[in-house]
C-alpha cells in the first residue's frame, strides 16, 4: 500500500477501534496510577463511535470529510479531557488535508503536525510537560523528514513507530504538569505517560494497518 | 444538609424546568434543556453566549435577555457543560455576525468551549472568546492568567451585551469586553460553606467565629483565614488588595458590584457598601454604577465579594445602558 485512499479510511478506523477495545484494560490501569482511571473507557468509546460513524459515510466522502466526521462524533461521545484532545487532533488534521485524494508520506506528516498543533493548543501543553505532545511532536518531526526525503509510507510509518516508541519510554522521565496527574507531581516520575501513550497506539496501529496491505 | 429537593439528582433539571415555566422569554434548543437560548433574537446582532456550572445563580444563565446575552450551557452543579451543548447554543445563536464566548476562567470551561468554537468554525462560525479572572485573591500580579472568575464577570456581560445591543461588530463586542474584564478586579469572603446537593454536606468546615478571605465560589481555599473582624475592618482589608491593583486619580468612575454568595442578607450587603463608599470617596473616586444583591452565588455559602470596575466614557455608556433579563433590570436613569 503506497498511499491510504479514503476508502481505506473505514478500515483503518475499525482498526483503531479493535487497538482500543483490546487496550482498554491497559489503559485503565495505567491511568489509574495517578488519573482518575476514565482514559480506557474513553478510547474505547471515542474510536468506537468514530468507527460506527465513518463506516456510514455515504461513497465519494473526501478524507477531510471522513476525519472531521470521527472528530465531531469523538468530541460529543467522549467529552474528557483526552477525548476532547484526541478529537481536536483528527479536526485540525481534517482541515489540513482539505484537498488531499490520498494519504502518502507527505500527508500522513501533514496529518501527524495538525494533529499535535491541535493538542498543544487545545490541552495548553508544552514539549516535555509529560503528556501527549511528547509523542506527537517526534512523531511529526520524524514523518516530515521522512517526506522531505522521499521515503515510502510504510517506511516512514515504521521509522516515526520506532521514534515514538523511543519517546515514550522517555515519558517516564519527565514529570506530569497537567491535568489530575499534575496532583501528583513526583510520583509520576518512572511511569509512561498515559495519553501519550494513546499517541503511541494510534501510530502503531496506522504503521501495522499499512503494512500488512504492503506486499513483502 | 436541609434543602428544598425531591431527587437530588434532579437538582438542575428541575430548577431549569422552573425557569422556563417562569420565564417564556427563555427557550432551550436540541431537545436539551441545558441549551438555553433567549427566545426573541435580534436579527443581525453578534450572539454572546456563555456557560458554566449550575448552583450559582443569577450566574450565568440569569442574564440571558435583552441588552445581555443570547445563550448559555448550563453544566450540573459546580461542573462544566459539554462542549456539544455549547455548540449547540452557539449554532444557534449565530445571526452571521459571530458569537463571543464570555466564561470563568476554569480548566473544565475552557476546554469545552475551546472545542465548542473548534466545531463552530467547521460550520463557518466566527467565535470570540473572552475569559473573565477577576478574582484577586486566587493567583499574584503577574500570574493573572490562572485567576479564578467570578462575580466581577457580570461587568463583561454588561457591556458587552450593551456592545452587541448597539450594533457593534464582533471584534468591537470582543474589544469592549476584553477592557471591561481587564479593569475590573472582585476580592470575596466567606463565612459558612456550601452543600453541593449530590454530595449532600459541606464543601469545607469553617469554625462558628471564623472568616475566610478570598474564597473562591466553589469552595476553592482563600489567602487568609482568621476571626471574623467588624464589617468595616473586613472591607478595609478587601478593598486594600483592589486598591493595590487599580490606580485611582481624583475624580475617576467606578461601577461597583456587592456581591451576596447566597447565604447572606441584603441588610449585611448595604453594611458593607457603607465602608466601600467611603473608602472610594477618600480616594475622591466616584461610584458611578452601584449594584447591590445576589449576582453570582456559590449556593448557600454565606458571604460576599466586591467587585470594582474602574470605568472610562465607554464603560460608562454601555454599563449604564438599559437590560432586561430573568434576574436583572436595568432602564436608563
Amino acid at each position: 500500500m503506497d498511499v491510504i485512499s479514503a476508502r481505506d479510511l473505514p478500515g483503518l478506523f475499525h482498526a483503531w477501534q479493535t487497538v482500543f477495545s483490546e487496550q482498554r484494560e491497559f489503559l485503565i490501569a495505567l491511568d489509574g496510577k495517578v488519573g482518575d482511571s476514565d482514559l480506557g473507557i474513553t478510547m474505547n468509546k471515542a474510536f468506537a463511535a468514530a468507527s460506527e460513524a465513518v463506516s456510514k459515510e455515504e461513497e465519494g466522502a473526501t478524507i477531510a470529510k471522513i476525519l472531521r466526521t470521527a472528530g465531531v462524533i469523538m468530541a460529543k461521545t467522549a467529552p474528557s479531557t483526552m477525548g476532547t484532545l484526541t478529537a481536536t487532533g483528527f479536526i485540525r488534521a481534517s482541515k489540513a488535508l482539505e484537498r488531499a485524494s490520498v494519504l502518502g508520506t507527505k500527508e500522513v506528516a501533514k496529518f501527524w503536525r495538525a494533529f499535535a498543533v491541535g493538542v498543544a493548543d487545545r490541552g495548553k501543553a508544552q514539549v516535555g510537560d509529560k503528556t501527549l505532545l511528547d509523542v506527537l511532536d517526534p512523531i511529526a518531526a520524524s514523518l516530515e523528514i521522512a517526506a522531505a526525503s522521499g521515503e515510502d509510507l510504510v517506511n516512514a510509518l515504521s521509522a516515526a513507530t520506532l521514534v515514538a516508541a523511543h519517546a515514550l519510554e522517555n515519558t517516564k522521565s519527565m514529570v506530569a504538569q497537567h491535568g489530575k496527574a499534575a496532583a501528583f507531581q513526583d510520583k509520576t516520575r518512572g511511569l509512561q505517560d498515559a495519553g501519550a501513550t494513546v499517541g503511541f497506539l494510534i501510530l502503531q496501529t496506522m504503521r501495522d494497518f499499512v503494512a500488512s496491505k504492503t506486499p513483502m | 444538609m436541609k434543602k428544598f429537593l425531591n431527587d437530588p439528582e434532579d437538582f438542575v433539571d428541575e430548577m431549569l424546568d422552573g425557569i422556563y415555566r417562569a420565564h417564556p422569554q427563555l427557550t432551550y434548543v436540541a431537545e436539551d434543556r441545558r441549551c438555553m437560548v433567549t427566545a426573541k433574537p435580534r436579527t443581525g446582532k453578534v450572539g454572546l453566549a456563555t456557560g458554566g456550572g449550575s448552583g450559582h445563580l443569577p450566574l450565568f444563565l440569569g442574564y440571558v435577555g435583552e441588552g445581555m446575552l443570547d445563550g448559555a450551557a448550563v453544566g450540573g452543579v459546580f461542573q462544566s457543560p459539554s462542549a456539544e451543548q455549547m455548540y449547540e447554543v452557539t449554532k444557534h445563536i449565530d445571526q452571521g455576525a459571530g458569537v463571543v464566548y464570555i466564561y470563568g476562567n476554569y480548566t473544565g470551561d475552557i476546554i469545552n468551549f475551546d472545542m465548542a468554537a473548534e466545531l463552530a468554525d467547521l460550520d463557518g462560525i466566527k467565535v470570540t472568546q473572552v475569559v473573565g479572572n477577576d478574582d484577586i485573591a486566587s493567583s499574584i500580579v503577574g500570574e493573572e492568567h490562572k485567576r479564578r472568575g467570578v462575580a466581577g464577570i457580570f461587568f463583561v456581560f454588561k457591556a458587552a451585551g450593551a456592545a452587541a445591543a448597539e450594533g457593534l461588530s464582533l471584534d468591537e463586542v470582543t474589544r469592549i469586553a476584553d477592557k471591561a474584564r481587564l479593569r475590573t478586579r472582585t476580592i470575596g469572603v466567606a463565612l459558612s460553606s456550601c452543600v453541593v446537593p449530590e454530595i449532600g454536606h459541606a464543601t469545607f468546615s469553617i469554625g462558628p467565629d471564623e472568616m475566610e478571605i478570598g474564597m473562591g465560589i466553589h469552595g476553592e481555599p482563600g489567602i487568609s483565614r482568621k476571626k471574623l473582624a467588624p464589617a468595616d475592618s473586613v472591607i478595609d482589608e478587601m478593598m486594600e488588595r483592589v486598591f493595590a491593583e487599580q490606580s485611582f486619580s481624583d475624580r475617576d468612575e467606578v461601577a461597583v458590584l456587592v456581591n451576596g454568595l447566597g447565604g447572606t442578607p441584603k441588610e449585611e450587603l448595604y453594611i458593607l457598601f457603607r465602608r466601600v463608599s467611603q473608602l472610594l470617596g477618600v480616594r475622591g473616586v466616584q461610584a458611578k454604577h452601584v449594584w447591590i444583591g445576589e449576582f453570582a452565588t456559590a449556593m448557600e455559602m454565606a458571604g460576599a465579594s466586591i467587585s470594582i470596575l474602574h470605568l472610562d466614557e465607554e464603560l460608562d455608556r454601555l454599563i449604564g445602558a438599559p437590560a432586561n433579563t430573568p434576574f436583572f433590570s436595568h432602564y436608563k436613569a
